[in-house]
C-alpha cells in the first residue's frame, strides 16, 4: 500500500465531493514530534543499558531508534488518511489507518470551534481545528492545516453553524 | 443555636406567588447548606470543649468565640442572599465581600429539581436546583425554602420555562399568563445576552393560581423488588461473593485479621448499593403537561421535572441475572450535568425512570416516551459472528424516520433509542477485524454523557448507506420537530395528552403534545 492511499472509504453518495487534505507539512511536523520523543529515549536507553555493558547499551539504543523509525513509516499513512469535506449541511472528517473513522457533524450542531497549535505545529505555521458538539463522543479534529486555511475554516464553520444552529 | 437567628424579615408569607419582588431564603438555610460540615463542626466543638475542660485554664471563652464566629458567618450569609424572578430570568445575589449576582434565563433551564437532604427534611425545608445545559455544574441553587414554598416556586418557574421559549413563535401560548405578565414585563430588566427575546413571558400570579396541573401516574417502583434486584446486580453479587468468601476464609483459618484486605472492597460495594437504593427508592414517575415528574429517594428525596423535548436518549438495560426474572431497567439521558455534590458515579448515571420493573412496565414507559418505538429487528450479517461471537445474539438495529434503535451486549443487553432530531453527529468506524470481514459500525452520538447508539457490525454497504442517509434524515426530523413545537406549544399548555396512546400511534404523526422527545 502506498503512502498516499487512504484505503477504502464509505461512499458519500456524492462522487464529485472534494476532499481536502491537511498540509503536506503535517507529515514533517509529525516526524519532528516522533524524533523529539525517539532521540532522547534512545539516548537515555543507550546510556542506561551502557552502564551494564556497551553491547546492551548499543542494542537498547538501536532498538528504540528502530521503533521510532517504524513509527515514522506508519506516520505517512496516518497523515495521508486525514481528510475533510465541507458539504452543504455538514462537515465530514475521515481519519485512521488501522481503525478507520469517518464522522459527519452537522453545522447546526456545532457548539464552538477551537483552533490550537502546539510548538511544533506553530514553528511550521500549522494549526489544528477542532469542532465541539454537545455530545462528548463526537470527535471532529483536523490537524495540520495551513494557518490561513485554519482561520478560513474556523470562520466558515462558525458562520455556517450560526446560520443553521439548532437547539438541544 | 437557632435562637440567635433574627426573625424572618422577608416578604409577607401570604404572597409567595409574587416572585418578582426580592426574596430571602429561609433563615435556617445556612444550617441546611452547611449540611455535613455542620456535623463535623459539632464534633470538633465537643472535642475542643472536652479537651479544654480537662485542662486547668478555662478556655471556655475561646470556644464561645468560635461558635459566635460561625453563627455570625451563617447569619451574614443568609442576610446577604436574595433572589427574585424578573423578565424570565432568575436572579440570585449572594456574598458580602465578594458580591455575586447570577442570572439564570429560565428559557435555558433543562430541568428543575426540588431536593431534600436529610437535615432539610427534619427541618421541613427543601432546596431548588436549576439544571442548565452547560457541561459544568453551573446551575442555580436556592437553599433552602420551606417545602411547600419550594414546590410552589417550582411550579411557577416551570410554567415560565415552558412559556418562555414559545413566546416568540406563538404568543398565544401564554394566553393564560399574558395579561398579568404584561405589566411586569414593562418594569422588568431586559434579559441578558442572547436569551432575552422572551422577556415578555415573565412571572405571573396566574400560573400559581392555576395550581397543580393534572398528573397521570406512569410508574412506581416496588421497594422489595428494588432491594432484590440490587442484590442481584454486579455490585451486589461481588459483595455477596466477597463476604461469603471472607467468612469461609475466617472459619477455615480462624484469623479474622486476614479479611482486612477485603474490607475496603466490601465497604465500597455496600456503600455503592446503599447509594443506589437510597437514590432509587420509591421512584415514581408521573406524566404532567409540563413534562415527566420524577420523585425518588429514601433519606434524601429528589423531585425533578424533565421538560418535554429534553430527553436525548432512552436506554433499556437487561442484565443477565435480571433477565431470568424478566426484569429490566429503563433510563433516560437528559442534557446537562447532575448538580454539585453528588458523587461521580451517580453523576455519570443516567436518570432511571424504571429502576427495576417487568418488561411490561418498561414497554409502557417506553410507549409514553417514544410513540411507536421501532424495535431492533435488523440482524447483522451472519459472518459478523466471527467478530462478535457472544454479542451476535442480541446485535440488531431498527429505525424509522424519527428514531433509531440499536441493541448490543451479551451479559448486559442494552437497547438504546435515539430520536433523530437529537442526533449530534454520526461516525462510521471500521476496525482491522471488521475490515477483513467486510463489516463496519455506525455510531450515533447525542448530547450528554457519552450515550451512543452503536449500529454494530453491518456490511460495509449498509453502513455506508446509513452514513449517507442519517444526516439528511436527522435534518428532516429536526425541521419537523421545530414545526411541531411551534404548532404544538400552543396546545400543550391547555391540553395534556389524555389518552394512553402508546405503540399504536402512527410513526409520522404530528402529535407534539407532551411526548418528552417531541418539541424543543
Amino acid at each position: 500500500m502506498t503512502a498516499a492511499d487512504p484505503g477504502a472509504r464509505p461512499g458519500t453518495g456524492d462522487e464529485d465531493l472534494r476532499w481536502h487534505r491537511p498540509s503536506p507539512r503535517l507529515l514533517r511536523a509529525r516526524r519532528i514530534e516522533v524524533a523529539l520523543v525517539t532521540v532522547p529515549f534512545a539516548l537515555i536507553g543507550g546510556f542506561v543499558g551502557g552502564a551494564a555493558s556497551a553491547a546492551i547499551g548499543l542494542i537498547v539504543g538501536l532498538g528504540l531508534a528502530v521503533l521510532g523509525v517504524l513509527t515514522e513509516r506508519f506516520l505517512a499513512r496516518r497523515v495521508a488518511a486525514w481528510g475533510y469535506a465541507e458539504r452543504d449541511d455538514d462537515l465530514m472528517v475521515r481519519r485512521g489507518v488501522l481503525i478507520r473513522r469517518q464522522s459527519v457533524i452537522p453545522y447546526g450542531r456545532m457548539q464552538y470551534i477551537d483552533v490550537t497549535a502546539g510548538p511544533v505545529e506553530r514553528s511550521l505555521s500549522l494549526a489544528t481545528v477542532r469542532m465541539h458538539t454537545a455530545a462528548a463522543a463526537s470527535d471532529a479534529r483536523i490537524p495540520g492545516l495551513e494557518r490561513d486555511e485554519a482561520a478560513r475554516l474556523r470562520d466558515q464553520l462558525a458562520s455556517l453553524g450560526e446560520a443553521q444552529a439548532a437547539g438541544l | 443555636m437557632t435562637s440567635q437567628l433574627p426573625a424572618y424579615p422577608g416578604p409577607p408569607r401570604g404572597a409567595p406567588g409574587d416572585v418578582a419582588a426580592w426574596h430571602r431564603l429561609h433563615p435556617l438555610s445556612p444550617v441546611v447548606r452547611s449540611g455535613r460540615h455542620l456535623t463535623g463542626f459539632l464534633v470538633l466543638l465537643l472535642v475542643l470543649i472536652f479537651v479544654n475542660a480537662r485542662q486547668a485554664g478555662n478556655d471556655f471563652i475561646s470556644d464561645l468565640i468560635v461558635v459566635a464566629i460561625v453563627l455570625v458567618a451563617g447569619v451574614i450569609s443568609w442576610a446577604v442572599t436574595r433572589w427574585r424572578v424578573a423578565g424570565g430570568v432568575l436572579l440570585i445575589e449572594s456574598g458580602l465581600i465578594r458580591r455575586q449576582s447570577r442570572r439564570f434565563p429560565l428559557s435555558q433551564v433543562q430541568a428543575i429539581d426540588v431536593v431534600q437532604t436529610g437535615l432539610a427534611r427534619v427541618l421541613g425545608l427543601a432546596e431548588i436546583r436549576l439544571r442548565m445545559a452547560g457541561a459544568d455544574s453551573s446551575g442555580g441553587r436556592l437553599v433552602a425554602l420551606r417545602l411547600a414554598e419550594a414546590q410552589g416556586l417550582r411550579q411557577q418557574l416551570l410554567s415560565m420555562t415552558r412559556s418562555a421559549p414559545a413566546a416568540p413563535a406563538a404568543p398565544a401560548a401564554g394566553s393564560l399568563q399574558a395579561a398579568p405578565a404584561a405589566d411586569q414585563a414593562a418594569g422588568a430588566a431586559p434579559g441578558p445576552g442572547p436569551a432575552s427575546p422572551h422577556a415578555a413571558a415573565a412571572s405571573s400570579p396566574a400560573a400559581a393560581a392555576r395550581g397543580q396541573p393534572e398528573e397521570r401516574m406512569a410508574f412506581r417502583v416496588r421497594s422489595g423488588r428494588l432491594a432484590v434486584a440490587l442484590a442481584l446486580s454486579i455490585t451486589g453479587l461481588i459483595a455477596v461473593v466477597v463476604i461469603a468468601g471472607s467468612v469461609t476464609l475466617v472459619s477455615v483459618v480462624r484469623q479474622p485479621g486476614i479479611t482486612a484486605a477485603f474490607l475496603p472492597l466490601i465497604v465500597g460495594a455496600v456503600i455503592g448499593i446503599w447509594r443506589q437504593f437510597n437514590g432509587e427508592y420509591g421512584t415514581t414517575v408521573t406524566l404532567a403537561p409540563d413534562g415527566l415528574r420524577l420523585r425518588s429517594g429514601l433519606v434524601q428525596t429528589t423531585a425533578e421535572t424533565i421538560r418535554p423535548g429534553r430527553i436525548q436518549a432512552v436506554r433499556l438495560v437487561e442484565p443477565l441475572v435480571w433477565r431470568a426474572f424478566g426484569w429490566c431497567r429503563l433510563e433516560v439521558d437528559v442534557a446537562g450535568p447532575r448538580q454539585r455534590r453528588e458523587n461521580r458515579s451517580e453523576g455519570r448515571r443516567l436518570r432511571p425512570l424504571v429502576p427495576v420493573g417487568t418488561r411490561a412496565d418498561a414497554a409502557k414507559m417506553l410507549g409514553e416516551l417514544v410513540s411507536a418505538a421501532p424495535a431492533p429487528s435488523e440482524k447483522p450479517p451472519g459472518h459478523a459472528r466471527w467478530k462478535a461471537p457472544l454479542q451476535y445474539h442480541f446485535l440488531a438495529w431498527g429505525g424509522d424516520d424519527r428514531y433509531v434503535v440499536a441493541a448490543r451486549g451479551r451479559l448486559r443487553r442494552t437497547t438504546t433509542w435515539i430520536p433523530l432530531e437529537k442526533l449530534q453527529s454520526v461516525r462510521w468506524v471500521q476496525g482491522p477485524v471488521q475490515r477483513r470481514l467486510g463489516l463496519a459500525s455506525v455510531r450515533l452520538d447525542v448530547a450528554g454523557r457519552r450515550v451512543t447508539a452503536s449500529v454494530q457490525d453491518r456490511t460495509v454497504a449498509e453502513a455506508d448507506d446509513l452514513l449517507g442517509r442519517l444526516p439528511a434524515l436527522a435534518r428532516a426530523a429536526r425541521t419537523q420537530a421545530t414545526l411541531a413545537a411551534r404548532s404544538g406549544s400552543a396546545r400543550s399548555g391547555s391540553a395534556p395528552s389524555s389518552g394512553t396512546s402508546s405503540s399504536g400511534t402512527s410513526s409520522s404523526g404530528t402529535q407534539a403534545g407532551n411526548r418528552p422527545f417531541r418539541s424543543t
